[in-house]
């Protein structure tokens, strides 16, 4: 099938479907091509900190700067995907004081709100902190959920015109001199194969961001960076926890609907695809969380992931830590002479907006037109909305529920199908929070599948998608699997070997 | 009071090894926290899946007793699986009953559409064995069954019901049962279920048809409807291990066995090499049992007789030493389907039951072990489950009660 679209945007996570919703509301036709469904790369995996900016302050405070600007924005324009948790950097006896008051001054110059607070008033504030602790430093710090920011920013895209196709990947590049033709597409899916033109491409693919410029015959140095997280069964602190030393292995804590998240390590790759969480990950995150909150140490556990940073790097290297977390924007006109491709990648999850406004810019200008940005004031459709449990609470005792942990009703499933537009009905699983709590999905998918089978949206046999499902699932469970997680995997087992027997 | 035994553990594997010994008239105490996996995932009597539905059950077992020395069925044996499958089926008389067809494995329907072999069928639940074609029935509300979903891969058609009285609002198995136990009830949905039938010689429903008489149910459903009924096993609770449980549990009381349910044991006395009783702390059955013999039967993980930490998995209570793979590493396989080796972690014993330390020693000498707890099998994937627990349950009692 043959497409034309003005931009094409190739990459369906946060930065993507900013890019979508900036161009669609300054009224410029964009379609945005994403090989898996929206967030299936780091904007999907990651821990949901809600940056200050106080991370980065001492290193990079130009991304700090960045951060504390985005964050002040989508407190306004996104406030149903953040929860304004408030974050807390503790200097534990053996982290010393000198970088915590290096931190203080540098917050200060960054203009990130930041207040000292002694070892009572923060042991006040959250009890479950390590009692050893000599102080600690509130920012602004808050939680953010990455998949209501996405769904939000391409639902108001599309209602402005903007089109998606998922689970579709472009396989080449058609190069005429110094443009790009036409892409060539293929759905993984439905194996339907896209010829499409378009006057302008928008590369935002992330840590594939280098992998997509090989189609075209170009490079770019980036270092790819695994971070791995484990999910708690419930909130271990109501605010961020951060050590108050230079960004380390394990050493944030993020509360996150109903858990919390612990992250993260830093382990350089080469492969994109395929993360896998080893023992001495789970081992070292534990012991370094449970500095910072001790009950860590005996708390269980529900999952553990692992998401690519995508890190450009600019010339010089030092550890991956030190790369800088800001953004970058490059115009191959400028670069490698293709008039027509940009590539944005890097940066934060909270600076997508800002990535998203920038590489519009660059759009616009090499367009010829003088469209500004709306997003920093526009509210997402979702804005002025309550983030969290207990608004789902509310909604309690209408009708029945599918997944218990989560507490998801059976039309709020219905209502994604309804709309039509799932090419894979386990994408769900990115639209609601069904299967996101302590089963991990293992009663709620198969009530899910029943639930498509009654209404006829799927037929014959279920089996395949439950089976690829607990093979998925199981990707999450296996490196945290001891104490009550063995009884319940063996309750599991029971029912889809045993009673079930798949 | 001394007890001649005392039994840990209610489910499938404690209630037989208190039944073998009361039926010899010895004085018994069951203890237990709760019913263990019966009315998890106790439908049917699994024996040994593995064995084809063509080779008489009989035959396959003793083929795989020479081949396994280590599982617990080879230190039962044959003769000893027979008799307590036998003392299991003899406790279920008419009208709710247990058989095998033809002595073999038969395969029955299960929720997720699929066939499984079974060996032991309950009366609910034969039916489905032999249906070649039957219309499948859920019930709106009832959301872990799907009729739609079980029809699928067994090409055979499913209708949900929507009935009135249930406000189609959520509702669970055992509440799903009750109702079915109201004539009214069986009424209105028998009508239902007569428009939807076409050509089906048969109707499968979800296993909710009652907890008391659920023959009586099935049998005036069947005259509704007019084709028979049978039920299909589906996501846990069980309501056919429920009644399992509450068959076992009326006997064992009528014969003066004293059934303390809902008290774990917090600790053992012992004296020597010879455990002498047990402390319950946990009002208002507190107190010090003592007793001539104890089977241990608290199950694996889900059970609480075995825990895992980050390191290893041990044994909670009489802390004894468990055969387990090396580190947590080797616990679980890649895949969730393969057969991970934590599953072969239990508790080693001698060919009498009674638990042994390195050097194959006994570490007591009153104390047998029965249930999955065993080391030496692998029952998710065996399908070998309540054999396990039968024969075991019923072997440890006998074996006790020699001593």
């Amino acid at each position: 099938m043959n497409l034309k679209t003005e931009v094409l945007i190739i990459g369906g996570g946060a930065t993507g479907a900013g890019i979508a919703r900036d161009l669609s509301l300054r009224g410029i036709p964009c379609l945005l091509v994403e090989k898996g469904d929206f967030l299936s790369g780091a904007s999907g995996r990651n821990h949901g900190l809600f940056h200050s900016g106080g991370r980065y302050v001492v290193a990079d405070p130009e991304a700090a700067r960045e951060c504390i600007a985005e964050n002040r924005i989508l407190r306004k324009i996104a406030s149903r995907c953040v929860e304004e948790t408030d974050g807390l950097f503790i200097s534990l006896p053996e982290d010393g004081l000198d970088f915590r008051d290096r931190f203080v001054r540098a917050c200060e110059e960054a203009a990130i709100p930041a207040r000292l607070l002694s070892q009572d008033e923060a042991l006040s504030l959250e009890p479950g902190l390590n009692p050893d602790l000599k102080s600690a430093v509130a920012v602004p710090d808050g939680s953010i959920d990455p998949f209501e920011l996405v769904l939000e920013n391409a639902g108001d895209a599309e209602a402005h015109g903007a089109t998606f196709l998922l689970h579709t990947e472009v396989t080449s590049l058609l190069l005429d001199g110094d443009r790009v033709k036409a892409v060539v597409a293929k759905d993984l899916l439905r194996g339907e194969e896209y010829r499409i033109e378009a006057s302008y491409l928008v590369n935002a693919t992330g840590a594939w961001a280098d992998r997509f410029l090989r189609l075209a015959g170009l490079h770019i140095a980036m270092a790819l960076s695994k971070g791995s997280m484990l999910v708690t069964n419930q909130r271990v602190s109501h605010r961020v926890i951060n050590r108050c030393r230079p960004p380390s292995d394990g050493d944030i804590i993020v509360p996150n609907h109903t858990v919390s998240i612990l992250g993260t390590t830093s382990i350089r790759l080469e492969e994109i695809e395929h993360l896998e969480i080893t023992p001495p990950e789970v081992s070292l995150l534990i012991r370094e969380a449970s500095r910072m909150v001790p009950a860590i140490e005996t708390t269980r556990f529900i999952r553990a992931y692992a998401g690519v940073r995508p890190l450009f790097l600019s010339g010089e290297e030092g550890g991956d830590r030190a790369i800088s977390r800001g953004f970058v924007l490059i115009d191959h006109e400028k670069r490698d002479g293709i008039r027509n491709l940009i590539t944005v990648t890097g940066g934060k999850l909270v600076t997508y907006r800002l990535m998203a406004e920038k590489a519009s810019d660059l759009v616009c200008q090499k367009m010829g037109i003088n469209h500004p940005s709306v997003t920093h004031t526009k509210p997402l459709p979702g804005a002025g909305q309550r983030a969290g449990l207990k608004e789902r609470l509310k909604t309690l005792g209408q009708g029945e529920i599918l997944c218990d942990c989560e507490l998801v009703r059976r039309e709020e499933a219905e209502e994604v199908f309804r709309e039509g537009k799932l090419k894979n009905p386990l994408d769900i699983l990115h639209r609601t929070r069904l299967a996101k709590g302590t089963c991990q999905g293992a009663f709620c998918v198969y009530r899910l599948l029943g639930l498509l089978n009654e209404s006829g949206k799927i037929r014959g046999d279920s089996n395949t998608i439950l089976k690829g499902f607990l093979e998925e699932r199981w990707k999450g469970i296996r490196p945290v699997l001891w104490g009550t997680s063995v009884r319940e995997e063996e309750l599991i087992e029971s029912i889809y070997k045993g009673i079930f027997n798949l | 009071m001394q007890y001649d035994l005392i039994v840990i553990g209610m489910g499938l594997s404690g209630l037989m090894a208190a039944r073998t010994a009361a039926e010899t008239g010895r004085k018994v105490l069951i203890i237990g926290k709760g019913m263990g996996c019966l009315t998890l995932f106790s439908n049917t009597i699994d024996l040994l899946g593995k064995i084809p539905g063509t080779m008489e059950l009989r035959d396959g077992l003793s083929q795989w007793i020479k081949d396994h020395p280590d599982h617990p069925y080879s230190k039962v044996g044959l003769n000893g699986v027979e008799e307590g499958i036998a003392s299991f089926s003899s406790l279920f008389r008419s009208p709710y009953s247990f058989r095998a067809i033809g002595d073999r494995n038969s395969f029955i329907p299960t929720g997720a559409g699929h066939r499984r072999p079974t060996y032991l069928i309950p009366g609910t639940m034969i039916a489905g064995a032999s249906c070649n074609k039957a219309l499948i029935i859920g019930f709106k509300g009832f959301r872990d069954f799907s009729a739609g979903y079980v029809a699928g891969p067994l090409k055979w058609r499913g209708t949900t019901l929507s009935v009135p009285s249930l406000f189609n609002r959520e509702i669970s198995a055992t509440a799903l049962s009750r109702w079915m136990e109201r004539e009214s009830f069986r009424e209105t949905i028998a009508r239902d279920i007569r428009k939807h039938l076409k050509e089906e010689s048969c109707v499968g429903l979800p296993a909710i048809l009652g907890i008391h008489d659920p023959i009586k149910v099935k049998m005036d459903l069947e005259e509704k409807i007019g084709v028979e009924v049978f039920e299909i096993p589906g996501l846990p609770p069980s309501l056919p291990g429920m009644r399992i449980f509450n068959r076992v549990k009326e006997w064992l009381i009528g014969k003066g066995v004293d059934f303390l349910y809902g008290y774990p044991v917090s600790e053992i006395s012992v004296k020597e090499k010879e455990v002498k009783g047990i402390d319950v702390h946990h009002p208002p059955a507190s107190g010090f049992h003592s007793a001539d013999r104890f089977i241990l039967a608290t199950g694996r993980f889900i059970g609480g007789g075995l825990t895992a930490d980050r390191g290893s998995v041990s044994e909670p209570l009489f802390h004894l030493p468990v055969a387990q793979p090396g580190s947590r590493e080797e616990w679980f396989g890649k895949s969730f389907f393969d057969e991970h080796p934590i599953h072969r972690a239990g508790i080693l014993t001698d060919s009498s039951l009674r638990p042994v330390d390195q050097t194959e020693k006994p570490l007591f000498e009153n104390v047998w072990i029965a249930g999955t707890m065993l080391a030496g099998h692998r029952c998710i994937d065996e399908i070998s489950r309540e054999g396990i627990e039968i024969a075991t349950g019923y072997m440890a009692a006998k074996n006790a009660m020699k001593q």
